[in-house]
Parts: C-alpha cells; sequence; structure tokens
C-alpha cells in the first residue's frame, strides 16, 4: 500500500507542478525515480515532524499541494499542534501520509503503534481522515485528493494487503457495502480489517448467517443515510476496528445513528483495548488477541446473532 | 563591541513611533487587556519593515509578489496592528474594538479575519518552520519574492526554531531573513535566569546563518542592514537588541505589562501619562 501511494505520488507529481513530496529521513532509496527525475518536487528533510509540517504549511499556502510521508505517531503524535494550528485552522491541503497505521510496528513497541490515530486527527477541524483497505483504494483515493482544498490523513496498512475494492472505479467518500443490507449482521470496518471482516463473512455464509460489510474508508462523515434507509430487518450492528474503543469508527457511527434518529439498533465492537500493549510480535497476532481476524469475528457475529 | 542594550535604552523615540504607541494604547483602553511590553519592544522593527522594506499594497494584500512578513511571536500583535492600521489595511478607530466578539483584531494576530496578517500565530515555535516553506516555494518557482520572520528571544527556547533553523540552512534559502526581538526578558523573568541563549550570535553562526546586529529602536540602522544587498546563500538572522515595553517608563522592562488583562482607567491614564512625558 505504502509503495502503491508514493509511485502514485510520483505520477501525480508529473502531471502537476503543485505536487510535491516531504520524506522525514526515510529510508535510502524511497522515491529515487522522484528524485531523479523531478528534483524540485522532491525533498527528504530531517528527523524534524514539528518543521515538516510547518514547512509544508508554508509551501502550502503559496499553492503547492506536498504528500508528506513517515511513521504514524511520529506524525500525529509528535507534530499535534502544528497540525491543528499550521494545517487544520488555515485548512491547508497538506496530505499526511501515516505508515503503519494500527498495531503494523507492533513488533518495535508502543512508541510506534498508532492506535489512536483517527481519534486525535478527527478532533482537527477541516482535516479528512481516511483508512484505504487496500493498494486499488489507496490510488484511488490519492487522484481524487488533488483537487480537494481540504488538509487529509490517510492511515497505511502494512502492504500486500488483498485486493478487494476493484468494483468501484473512483473514490467518492461513500462507504463501501458488501453484501445484501438486509442481513442477520451489519459489521461495519475500516482499513484493513475490510479484508478479515469479508473473511468473516464468508464463514458466516457457510453456518448460514447472513451478513453485509460496510467499509468506511472516509471516517469523518459515515453517509450512512442512503445504506441505512434500504434496512427493513432488525440486524445486530457490529462496528469493527484497529483502534481503541473511544474516538475511532465506532464513535463515528453512534453519531452517525444518533443522527439518523436509528437509536434503536442493539449495537456491539470490536477494538484494540484501551491500553499501550507491551507485547511485540506481528501485527496480526494483536488483531488476534482482539478477535479482529476473519475467524474471531465470525464468532462474535454468530454468537450475537444467535443470543 | 558596542553594548547595543544600552544604546537600546538609551535611544529617544521620534513622533511617529510614540503616535504608533498611542495607538497601541487605544486597542489597550478598548480590549482593556493585551501585550503591551512586548508590542512596544518590537514596534520600530515592524515600522521599519513596512515603511520602507516590504514590497507590500494594503490595496491589493495578497497580490504574488509580495514580501511575506511572519509574526512568529504573535503576542506582540498590538505593534503589528498599529503598524497596519497606520499603513491603512484598516481604520485607526478598528484599534479601539480589539478583543471585542466581533473584531478582527485578537490577542493573537489570524490571516483569517485580518487581511495583511500572512499567517495566523500564537502558539510559539510555529513562525519559522512556515516561513521557511514560504522562502522554498518562492525558489521552487524562481520568484523574487522574500520571507520575513520575527522571533522573539523567550521563543528560542522552543526546539522547533532550531529544526527549521537546520533546514533553512541546509536548504541556503538567502531569500529568507529572521529578526529576533532581543529585549532580554521572557513571562516568568530575565533570559538568563530561565533559560541561557548565550552566546546567541555565535549560536546562528554554528547553524549556518549570516549574523547582524542591531539597536532594534534605531530607525536608521535598522533600515540601513535590512535593505543592504545580499550577498553570498546564507539565510540572514538580525539579532535586534530592544527594551521591552520601551517608551513608556513604567513599563519598561516589567514583566507586569508582559501581558495585562482587566487594565483600570488609572492605569491606562499613567501610561498615557508616561508616553507623552518622555
Amino acid at each position: 500500500m505504502r509503495s502503491k501511494a508514493l509511485s502514485t505520488v510520483h505520477e501525480l507529481a508529473k502531471l502537476d507542478a503543485r505536487v510535491l513530496f516531504i520524506g522525514s529521513d526515510l529510508g535510502t532509496g524511497t522515491l529515487q525515480n522522484m528524485r531523479d527525475e523531478l528534483p524540485k518536487q522532491f525533498f527528504m528533510e530531517g528527523i524534524s515532524e514539528q518543521y515538516i509540517i510547518g514547512f509544508s504549511a508554508g509551501l502550502a499556502k503559496n499553492g503547492f499541494i506536498p504528500y508528506i510521508n513517515t511513521i504514524a505517531t511520529f506524525l500525529y503524535r509528535r507534530a499535534y499542534e502544528q497540525i491543528c494550528i499550521d494545517i487544520g485552522l488555515h485548512n491547508l491541503p497538506v496530505r499526511l501520509l501515516a505508515s503503519g497505521g494500527g498495531m503494523v510496528y507492533a513488533p518495535l513497541g508502543p512508541t510506534h503503534t498508532a492506535i489512536e490515530d483517527f481519534s486525535l486527527m478527527l478532533s482537527v477541524p477541516n482535516m479528512k481522515v481516511f483508512a484505504p483497505a487496500d493498494a486499488c483504494e489507496m490510488e484511488m483515493l490519492l487522484r481524487a485528493s488533488i483537487e480537494d482544498p481540504f488538509p487529509y490523513y490517510i492511515r497505511f496498512g502494512k502492504g500486500g494487503e488483498e485486493i478487494v475494492t476493484t468494483d468501484y472505479q473512483f473514490f467518492d467518500f461513500n462507504p463501501k457495502i458488501f453484501g445484501d443490507i438486509n442481513s442477520d449482521a451489519i459489521v461495519f470496518t475500516t482499513g484493513i480489517l475490510l479484508q478479515h471482516c469479508l473473511q468473516a463473512q464468508e464463514i458466516l455464509r457457510q453456518k448460514g448467517v447472513s451478513s453485509v460489510v460496510v467499509h468506511n474508508p472516509y471516517l469523518n462523515n459515515l453517509n450512512l443515510s442512503k445504506t441505512l434507509s434500504g434496512v427493513t430487518s432488525k440486524p445486530i450492528i457490529l462496528c469493527v476496528e484497529e483502534h481503541v474503543p473511544r474516538g475511532g469508527l465506532f464513535t463515528q457511527l453512534l453519531h452517525e445513528l444518533i443522527n439518523l434518529r436509528k437509536t434503536n439498533m442493539e449495537v456491539f465492537q470490536l477494538a484494540l483495548p484501551a491500553f499501550f500493549s507491551h507485547n511485540y510480535g506481528s501485527q496480526l497476532e494483536h488483531l488476534e488477541i482482539s478477535g479482529l481476524i476473519g475467524t474471531k469475528i465470525a464468532d462474535s457475529v454468530e454468537r450475537l446473532v444467535k443470543s | 563591541m558596542k553594548n547595543f542594550t544600552n544604546l537600546a535604552n538609551q535611544i529617544a523615540l521620534d513622533t511617529r513611533s510614540l503616535a504608533l504607541r498611542g495607538l497601541i494604547l487605544d486597542a489597550l483602553e478598548g480590549g482593556k487587556r493585551g501585550h503591551l511590553g512586548p508590542a512596544l519592544s518590537l514596534l520600530e522593527i515592524i515600522r521599519v519593515l513596512y515603511d520602507s522594506i516590504l514590497v507590500h499594497n494594503p490595496k491589493c494584500v495578497a497580490f504574488q509578489d509580495r514580501d511575506r512578513f511572519i509574526l512568529s511571536k504573535g503576542h506582540g500583535c498590538l505593534g503589528l496592528y498599529a503598524v497596519l492600521s497606520d499603513h491603512g489595511y484598516f481604520s485607526n478607530q478598528d484599534m479601539k474594538d480589539f478583543c471585542s466578539f466581533n473584531s478582527s483584531l485578537g490577542g493573537h494576530p489570524e490571516s483569517i479575519t485580518l487581511p495583511g496578517v500572512e499567517f495566523s500565530t500564537g502558539s510559539l515555535g510555529h513562525g519559522l518552520s512556515v516561513g521557511v516553506g514560504m522562502a522554498m516555494a518562492a525558489r521552487i518557482r524562481n520568484e523574487n519574492w522574500r520571507t520575513f520572520v520575527l522571533l522573539g528571544d523567550g521563543e528560542l527556547d522552543e526546539g522547533s526554531v532550531w529544526e527549521a533553523a537546520l533546514h533553512a540552512s541546509h536548504h541556503r534559502l538567502s531569500n529568507l531573513t529572521i529578526i529576533i526581538d532581543y529585549n532580554g526578558m521572557q513571562a516568568s523573568g530575565d533570559l538568563e535566569s530561565v533559560v541561557t541563549l548565550a552566546p546567541i550570535n555565535e549560536k546562528w553562526r554554528a547553524f549556518g546563518f549570516e549574523v547582524l546586529e542591531a539597536n532594534g529602536h534605531d530607525i536608521n540602522q535598522l533600515q540601513e542592514i535590512l535593505s543592504s544587498p545580499r550577498y553570498g546563500d546564507r539565510p540572514l538572522v538580525v539579532i535586534a537588541y530592544t527594551v521591552k515595553g520601551k517608551g513608556i517608563k513604567s513599563a519598561e522592562n516589567s514583566n507586569v505589562w508582559h501581558h495585562k488583562a482587566k487594565i483600570s482607567e488609572d492605569e491606562l491614564n499613567a501610561l498615557r501619562f508616561d508616553l507623552l512625558n518622555q
């Protein structure tokens, strides 16, 4: 996903001189082709995230569209005030490309795991927050971002995710529906957990439990009015996200349901725990412990539907 | 070496500088609050910039080739407001609405509400990074406008300032000028009692800057330094030695007037008396 994102920025930069890539001491050879071809549009700055956000704001204020990439936590935690004031307050089209969303960097410990990024970034006025599911959706999102004047925070997955969004031709900010909305369960998710939810959907189908997966790559406004207006049954609702329980997709979903007067629905959540993990291992191990892999999600849905 | 601080203390202000201070007191009277001391220390710097250095036009605020000026120490905004008002960016009468609900003049400057303010500031340590980005924008497009960033001396405690300084120097942004309002004080006391900045010139030189010093209340000296032709590829920093509260005896070198709220009529009359009796 990161590789596709960076190559897409390169492609966009070839077409549009306003597009800049700004890295923060990324690995040797990152976007070397772009560095060689478009040296005026490529910046590899030092380990200075606060500066990089302000620098990008100064460029964006003068007509450029900077795409910044570094490890997620270093962006949204380290430079929160710069993001809020320099970018958010001034409403500038700076794109934060956040590597290692959720538990991707689990082996590196809690300083590197981006478990509360949605919460912080959704709190920044004007900021649009995204979690695409695969490289295909990432590319569509970045191509759509060019003409949007708002700032973006985009959470990256680990890379190599199964491509599941090919049915969509362009990014339109709306939820992506996988299945029949009138099912026993509606599973809301975002980011790379879409693939796990689709695995769960297949497991459930084999067990005779119907479910629909609603993927929300755009987290500010879930735009569920149209989707939920077609619901005629009374399904259970499960929100599945790789984030601490508060402030992320679940919180957004509750807001949306209340705004749509859908308060009679039973709503449940699967999320990361509300504490820092001191275990290492792989992202997948952490997802499994939190019940966020396909088999466990299927177990949860089945239990809820049959309870 | 000249003792710039002594010179800054001794220099007499001309009628224009006194009139600008009168506008600041008008704002203080309207808002009954404000950062007086910092506004008076940086006033001559901003006056010289807008009078004779910056390419700017109050009738066409956002024209592309204007020079960019960022007041990174946003709490000194009363000084900026006085100069902008005097240049016709808005009416002198607006100064009296300072900090009122519908005013464009807040306790820190906002580019969204006040045309002429290049970038909103208030939290310290942001302006230089943004200025580096602006200077880079001009370079990428081969445009000749320049970027000026005014920092406070206490603001130099912020690590982000030095992140930006490293990169300004690395990128050899000779189209960037930093001016430091070096009044020697910060909110909780003398600079040196809070955190030692000396030797400030050597620090900036070590970061790769051309360093010049000036009496920050000497109009001619500031004008000469800021308008002198630039050679080489280093960014410039001007350390402007100033007096916090300059021009109002009871506020000079006094942290009571760093920021004050609920300013009474008697206090304001005392300030006006001091201003009239130089």
